[in-house]
């Protein structure tokens, strides 16, 4: 299975290679077949847990990546100093001595005068492996600015803060293992795409034919949805009101509260003072809690804290103080099914059902014998994703929807809602790689592991920017809209920003497209002085960009780690821990080089040799033998293997792993079910966020931004959208886009095999509208219409007229609607939604920075309904 | 021993894995799918559900194709697998309108998908054998079965709805699973006594 083997006319090349999918960041493993130098077929990889021997439509088509002629395969300078959409660059083939010699010349620059004026842009599709390169490359350089083109902004500020402040964890996902009621919140996890996409259809697949009810908040009937036990239409952007109605009708109708829970394992025993803060010990500074065994305050670590008081208020140092949960429960007393009805469209009668049913089944104060060990058992979970999260009320959606799980203590115990893989006690061989979540300030939860420097709890203070995204003042974001906004240039004027960004290294993003309306966008990469990028195609972003970089498929790179962290992409629950790489199944052909061994050629060029490898050191937490000598020039398959040997010891290198392209090991239930077994505290009652705003709001006067405390409050609240605001009546319906499971950003549409089944499907290059909704408007099935934002701007497409959304909804799949001629068969397919976003803060959570998805549209007829583009 | 197929519509989440699965496996041209999934809308706004229906060659006991076929290249393989033998098949098409399903494909030229850019080297590896002006479709992935491997698409099924065995053994997973969930068969009333089962939602 050596892929070194030599291919000679008399010996049949005919293998099967273990390596890793990219094609989403879901990262499944694969077997590839190459028969004669050709792959032929790829199969998921049956020995990895990832995935499991199963691929996606997605996956199995990789082979038309690799294969597409359309591919950029030289490097290409532009000729036309002019940058616009639809402008034609004049690419110009040149030599890779070319384009890196001007390339390091223009980066040697840009170090030497001021080192932040470099911005590296990357992808989600490849986070992964961009992480580990591009992440050590900006360390080393010196920069800031780094971030994920519309990866975060829309799919996970809020929904990644939020699993890693209370699950130390990416993302969250049910235990399909035990759980027997599942709510999902615009969430479609185990049905298709996602964190460990394959994994979890299996999974989720396996739940429900064990008779686990399915309950899918959606305001469309797809995917999760059209596998639910029951389907809840809901108004589009009002996910937390529904479950904070959900949480008050537990807490204070139905009385349904893991009180021991609640107790031991969060702050909804610290006592808070009338201005919301924790009362604290003089002396320790710690918060004080309020202890049953000796009738007065003690901090909350302390011995006599144990079984201190869930509820109630109590006398300290002279004044009323009350628990965190007493707070909560008064505060959701606001929140009756009644006014949420008005909200989110779901009748009364229905929030007090779910709730009903979702308490019921959480089975509070039961247990279950797993591996010899007594653990709480709690069947039932509330999960969020993109959906709910991609608003500008981001934060508080996922904390009101995660509160359901804490409420019942369903939280990373059987049954009930996990993080991806919070806790990991290593390899039996070596106890590597190994991570646990610990108490930090205030006693309440930090990561254990954590994709990015910045972890979500406890928040960073906040300071005066010195990026051009501004995450430093909002330290619970993860990436920053400012990075191509329309208001970027007059906040970096009011924060007085000391530089402006001139140079951009781009690995793989279509940024034109991937985060809002393409003019802003233009706007803001017309600021670069030169624009690098690494590309498989040439694209609508491409137009922008100085010198194309022609990049390997991910059947031709290297990359140790596909797959870790494993709060990532890896599947949760019980099971195997899997370890595999990616390495290269052919030779690159043409001149196309990896993306990784160019960059790391470019910082030793650059004189970064000592510089990178103390930064890959430190990504990869290499240390001991496997530690990279500063002085040492590395080419990345020495990298990998010092990563691999560092790991899983100095027999399992990466020669070893090329022939065995997975290492796996059985997960421990106190892995697994960790919440037992690490003593940690997580907040349901979010008094950081207090002082957070305070200090935020100060900053944000200094440089006159508008700024709403109501986002920092402690406890969650639904606020409305700027969609939900739209006095004009003739906008009337709310458009969102959401993820088919056949396409992975923006980026598979080029595939001609996807881009059939595209066609195929009834919904996937269609607008979605109610029935009933068009016919009030007089739209009939397959028209051509126009959507139009508020702000008028419009995109067009063809209309599919459905029973399966809320009358109030336009819903649109992916992020389609290319228009670049490069990319011959994604041309002109589907619709390009982002198009009706508004990218500035305005449109952006102040208090984690992500962008509202959502759009208040009209909708009418196109005027020229013979148009070819849209069939 | 008559093999024959299972499809559990409880568990396929709609993912067109089988679909694409089977393009890479068989190398079919633009247009061509021996399986492929049927989507469709049930119900009214608020009680509406999508139903994700994966359809293949039925591998009928009693195949009209089968029947009509004036050259006997349609023909029952082993364990009552419906192949076609391409050296027989002269393409009349006689057995695209016998069937009732709509599994079967005329192969009339060569097409890739890239179009004028020419086939990919996997296309001139896995499609350009298949010959022109012949009828094709699924075979239960015959040469897999030969290697003791499952169906393509039964293989890689990420929900693991389908299940592939012996119809004729009573105690198989495919008749357990039939008997058990009481599996139906698509157009019971064309008479064809298909092999390919599914189980409702």
């Amino acid at each position: 299975m050596n892929i070194q083997q030599k291919i000679s006319p008399d010996v049949r090349d005919d293998v099967w290679i273990p390596s890793a999918c990219t094609i989403c960041y879901g990262g499944c493993s694969i077997l590839a077949h190459r028969v004669d130098g050709t792959v032929i077929k790829i199969e998921g990889n049956p020995k990895s847990p990832n995935g499991a021997g199963k691929l996606c439509a997605k996956g199995v088509s990789g082979i038309m990546i690799l294969y597409d002629p359309n591919r950029v395969s030289t490097p290409l300078r532009r000729t036309n100093p002019n940058k616009g959409i639809g402008i034609d660059p004049g690419w110009k083939p040149i030599s890779w001595e070319e384009a890196l010699s001007e390339t390091i010349a223009k980066l040697g620059k840009i170090r030497q005068e001021d080192p932040r004026q470099l911005v590296l842009q990357i992808t989600t599709t490849l986070t992964p492996s961009s992480l580990s390169i591009f992440f050590p490359f900006g360390w080393a350089f010196g920069t800031p600015n780094m971030w994920v083109a519309g990866g975060g902004v829309h799919c996970g500020n809020g929904a990644h803060a939020g699993g890693g402040v209370t699950h130390a964890s990416w993302s969250i996902v049910p235990d399909f293992h035990h759980c027997n009621y599942a709510i999902y919140f615009g969430a479609s996890k185990g049905h298709g795409a996602g964190h460990a996409a394959t994994s979890n259809i299996t999974l989720a697949a396996d739940a429900r034919d064990r008779g686990m009810r399915m309950v899918v908040v959606d305001p469309m009937c797809n995917f999760a949805a059209a596998k639910a036990n029951e389907w809840v239409p809901i108004r589009v952007g009002t996910d937390a009101a529904l479950a904070l109605a959900m949480c008050n009708c537990l807490v204070n109708e139905l009385g349904i509260v893991d009180r021991e829970y609640l107790r031991d394992r969060t702050n909804g025993i610290y006592l808070t003072r009338q201005d919301g803060k924790y009362a604290r010990d003089e002396a320790t500074g710690e918060p004080l809690v309020w202890s049953e065994k000796i009738g007065g305050p003690v901090t909350h670590n302390a011995p006599d804290a144990k079984g201190a008081a869930l509820e109630g208020t109590f006398q300290v140092n002279g004044e009323e103080c009350q628990t965190g949960f007493t707070r909560l429960k008064e505060h959701l007393k606001k929140y009756s099914p009644e006014y949420a009805e008005q909200i989110t469209r779901i009748s009364a009668a229905t929030i007090r059902r779910l709730s009903k049913e979702f308490g019921e089944a959480a089975r509070v104060g039961s247990t279950i014998v797993i591996d010899g060990k007594t653990l709480p058992y709690r069947p039932a979970s509330a999960i969020f994703f993109r959906g709910a999260q991609g608003h500008k009320n981001s934060m508080y959606n996922c904390f009101a929807i995660d509160l359901l799980n804490h409420i019942v203590g369903a939280a990373d115990v059987v049954g009930g809602t996990l993080g991806f893989n919070p806790v990991c006690h290593g390899h039996p061989d070596t106890q590597r790689p190994r991570y646990s979540p610990r108490p930090d300030r205030d006693g309440l939860m930090a990561v254990g592991t954590w994709m990015l420097p910045h972890v979500p709890y406890p928040p960073a203070d906040p300071r005066k920017p010195d990026s051009i995204g501004f995450i430093e003042m909002f330290p619970l974001s993860h990436v920053s809209p400012l990075m191509a906004s329309a208001d970027q240039e007059h906040w970096w004027q009011q924060f007085d920003l000391k530089y402006r960004p001139k140079m951009m290294i781009n690995y793989g993003a279509n940024s034109i497209m991937s985060v809002g309306n393409k003019e802003t966008v233009a706007e803001s990469l017309k600021r670069y002085d030169f624009i690098v990028s690494f590309d498989l195609f040439l694209n609508e972003f491409s137009d922008f960009a100085d010198i194309i970089f022609p990049d390997a498929s991910y059947l031709e790179v290297l990359d140790p780690r596909p797959n870790f962290p494993f709060i990532f992409n890896h599947p949760a629950g019980m099971g195997e821990w899997g370890w595999p790489i990616r390495q290269p199944v052919v030779e690159p052909t043409g001149e196309r080089r990896s993306a990784r061994d160019v960059l790391l050629e470019i910082a030793y060029e650059l004189g970064l040799g000592a510089e990178m490898n103390l930064a890959v050191n430190s990504f990869y937490g290499l240390d001991g033998e496997q530690m990279l000598d500063p002085a040492q020039r590395y080419d990345v398959e020495q990298i990998a293997d010092h990563e691999l040997r560092h790991k899983f010891g100095n027999d399992r290198g990466l020669e070893w792993f090329k022939e065995n392209g997975v290492i796996t090991w059985p997960k421990k239930v106190e892995e697994v079910y960790w919440r037992t077994f690490v003593d940690v505290r997580i907040p349901i009652y979010h008094e950081y966020l207090i002082e957070l705003g305070e200090k935020t709001a100060g900053l944000c006067q200094q440089g006159n931004m508008s700024f709403d405390m109501r986002y920092y409050g402690p406890l969650p609240e639904w606020l409305p959208c700027p969609s939900h605001e739209v006095a004009d009546s003739e906008f009337d319906l709310y458009a969102f886009y959401y993820r088919d499971a056949i396409q992975a950003n923006s980026f598979t549409m080029q595939n001609p095999w996807i881009d059939e089944t595209a066609r195929m499907d009834p919904y996937s290059y269609r607008i979605a509208i109610n029935g009933a909704t068009a016919r009030k408007k007089g739209l009939h099935d397959n028209e051509v219409v126009w959507i139009e934002s508020v702000k008028g701007r419009r995109v067009a497409g063809r209309i599919k007229v459905t029973e399966a959304i809320h009358p109030e909804a336009i819903g649109i799949a992916a992020c389609a609607g290319h228009w670049s001629k490069h990319q011959p068969i994604a041309k002109g397919k589907g619709v390009f939604f982002n198009e009706l976003l508004e990218v500035d803060f305005e449109h952006t959570s102040p208090v984690n920075l992500n962008m509202d998805l959502c759009s208040k549209v009209k909708v009418y007829r196109h005027e020229d309904q013979s148009k070819a583009s849209f069939d | 021993m008559r093999l024959g197929m299972v499809i559990d519509l409880r568990r396929c989440v709609g993912c067109y894995g089988c679909q694409h699965v089977c393009k890479a496996e068989n190398g079919t041209p633009p247009g061509m799918f021996f399986g492929r999934v049927i989507k469709r809308e049930e119900g009214s706004y608020p009680t509406t559900t999508q139903l994700f229906l994966p359809v293949l060659c039925n591998h009928c006991t009693d195949a009209p194709c089968v029947d009509v076929c004036p050259t006997e290249a349609s023909h029952y393989a082993e364990h009552g697998i419906v192949d076609i033998d391409h050296d027989k098949c002269v393409g009349c098409h006689s057995c695209m309108v016998a069937c009732p399903y709509t599994n079967r494909y005329f192969n009339d030229e060569r097409r890739n998908y890239f179009g004028d850019s020419g086939p990919t080297p996997y296309e001139e590896a896995r499609v350009a054998r298949h010959p022109e002006g012949v009828v094709m479709k699924c075979n239960f992935c015959r040469p897999r079965l030969a290697e003791g491997k499952l169906p393509a698409c039964v293989d890689n099924c990420a929900s693991n709805a389908r299940t592939f065995g012996d119809l004729d053994d009573p105690n198989s997973e495919v008749s357990r699973l039939i008997k058990e969930r009481g599996g139906f068969t698509l157009h019971p009333e064309a008479g064809t006594s298909p092999n390919v089962y599914y189980l409702s939602t």
